[in-house]
């Protein structure tokens, strides 16, 4: 493939090492062509490389497989799924996926990608729906418009919205970036 | 993408008022030229895109939107308009939209008549100096850092591209940094492969960084620096972004004209080829004052200014949240 095509979640065969690209970031240098910056991780040692390309070189990729699972809890030490084609029951190391965990909402199904049967990404959408499940109200007199209170959500995960969002409200976020997008009405 | 706050659009409308003034008050006149052209200056790097203009008795031309207002500003200064500015919508295709772009972005653009680079260094500084007042970080705070392109690559490649005229010598050069570039790739090609691996994400953020005196070998419209080896021309890293750039303008009018017909070339093989005036270089045949331009991304400064590292929420519905990348 031509390295203009990478995106985040390829895997690539870098110096006869499987890499799964964690970042991608095309650049233009002043008056230059397109480059795509990376960073990549080895999938056998965890070594973390930024290499950069030029959208026309050719990289070669990994193969590897998508497995549809359902999300049923984390504890401390692991993140347990199900294949919901096998029902087979696996765990992944939290701290494998530690930025991943508090995105996924129980019992909901993600695709895992697999690579020689050991999961190395699991795929979140690009923006979820939320329930707030802790929120302050809005102090009186807090008046100042664009003003942001930090809440949380049922995941657990925290994120800063606009003081009106109240405990109960569900609201969409943008998994990339874990900022609030808009209230979402039922 | 983040969505805009009332606060922020405020501070955008702010800052643009603030650069009006500043300019305004300097004496440049503001100028409103078109963002559809029927042709373009040639630039190789940059993708355009493409419309078609129709008339009711079936008559159609192409017509592109501007990439920048050079197009239109510098007949402006040919006419004996002066010193100008504008800040006007730009559009530039093929990028990633995101952090650092969005296809279609604000632009501010000046040219300084009877100037050099030099003196642009100097009023981008008094501009910066008049934004911290609505909120500039420290690390933005004028004066700028200089250093000049070799002594970057020196510095954080570990060799002086310049030092390699031929393109086959400086990618054996980059062979040995652990780079691969291609059999036949051109000089500017390996060297914004040293330049991107090694120096952009290395340069010092503690301060705006002019970096100066490019490799003549990167064909632009500025000027030589009188040595074969270097243009005269600067771009300004700040806060993480390259906010500007600025040449002293080429005008000799055999130069232009070889470049036209080099990037003509190279532009018509792209994917969206556009059209070319060769008129439009017949202004240097007459007699034309010596010229500084600066280009300058507005999204950009302003999230500056708020001190954040992405134009994200600081532009009005950006493309990735309208089509939802």
């Amino acid at each position: 493939m031509k390295a203009g095509a990478i995106d985040k979640g390829t895997c690539l065969l870098i110096k006869g090492d499987p890499f799964l690209v964690v970042e991608r970031e095309f650049v233009n240098p002043g008056k230059g062509s397109a480059f795509v910056r990376l960073k990549v991780k080895n999938l056998i040692n965890g070594q973390v490389l930024k290499p950069v390309m030029k959208s026309q070189d050719t990289v070669e990729e990994v193969n590897v497989s998508d497995r549809p699972c359902q999300y049923l809890y984390a504890d401390d030490e692991s993140i347990h799924f199900m294949d919901t084609d096998s029902f087979e029951q696996f765990t992944v190391p939290v701290e494998d996926f530690d930025d991943k965990r508090l995105l996924m909402k129980d019992g909901e199904t993600y695709t895992v990608i697999m690579w020689e049967d050991k999961p190395i990404d699991i795929k979140i959408p690009y923006k979820v729906v939320y329930t707030v499940t802790e929120a302050q109200d809005a102090v009186k007199g807090d008046t100042v418009t664009g003003a942001t209170k930090t809440v949380t959500v049922e995941t657990g995960l925290t994120v800063k919205v606009p003081i009106f969002i109240k405990q109960g409200e569900k609201i969409l976020v943008n998994t990339e970036t874990l900022e609030y997008v808009e209230r979402v009405n039922d | 993408m983040g969505a805009m706050t009332f606060e922020t659009a405020r501070q955008r409308a702010d800052v643009i008022m603030e650069i009006r003034r500043f300019f305004s008050g300097l004496g440049y006149l503001e100028v409103d030229t078109p963002l559809l052209s029927p042709h373009l200056i040639p630039e190789s790097s940059i993708e355009v895109f493409a419309s078609t203009l129709l008339r009711p008795d079936g008559y159609r031309k192409d017509l592109y939107l501007v990439p920048s207002p050079e197009v239109w500003m510098k007949p402006l200064i040919a006419q004996g308009y002066g010193s100008i500015f504008q800040i006007c919508k730009c559009f530039r295709n093929g990028e990633q939209q995101g952090r650092q772009h969005n296809s279609e972005f604000t632009m501010l653009e000046w040219y300084t008549v009877d100037s050099g680079s030099e003196e642009n260094i100097g009023l981008t500084e008094e501009l910066f100096r008049r934004l911290i007042p609505l909120g500039l970080p420290e690390y933005a705070y004028p004066p700028f850092r200089r250093l000049s392109v070799d002594q970057a690559c020196e510095e954080y490649a570990g060799i002086v591209p310049t030092d390699y005229p031929e393109a086959e010598d400086l990618a054996e050069a980059a062979r040995g940094l652990s780079l691969s570039p291609a059999a036949e790739e051109t000089w500017e090609s390996v060297f914004n492969r040293i330049f991107v691996q090694f120096v952009e994400g290395a340069l010092p953020q503690d301060k705006p960084l002019v970096l100066y005196d490019y490799p003549a070998r990167i064909p632009t419209l500025a000027a030589g620096r009188g040595d074969g080896r270097h243009s005269d021309r600067w771009e300004l890293y700040a806060g993480g972004f390259e906010c500007a750039n600025c040449f002293a303008e080429e005008t000799d009018y055999r130069r232009v004209e070889s470049y036209f017909r080099q990037e003509a070339k190279a532009k018509a093989a792209s994917p969206v080829p556009h059209a070319v005036n060769p008129r439009w270089t017949e202004m240097y045949r007459r007699e034309h004052p010596r010229l500084s331009g600066v280009a300058m991304g507005v999204d950009r400064l302003i999230a500056l200014t708020l001190g954040k590292t992405s134009i994200d929420g600081v532009i009005f519905f950006p493309l990735c949240d309208i089509l939802d990348e």
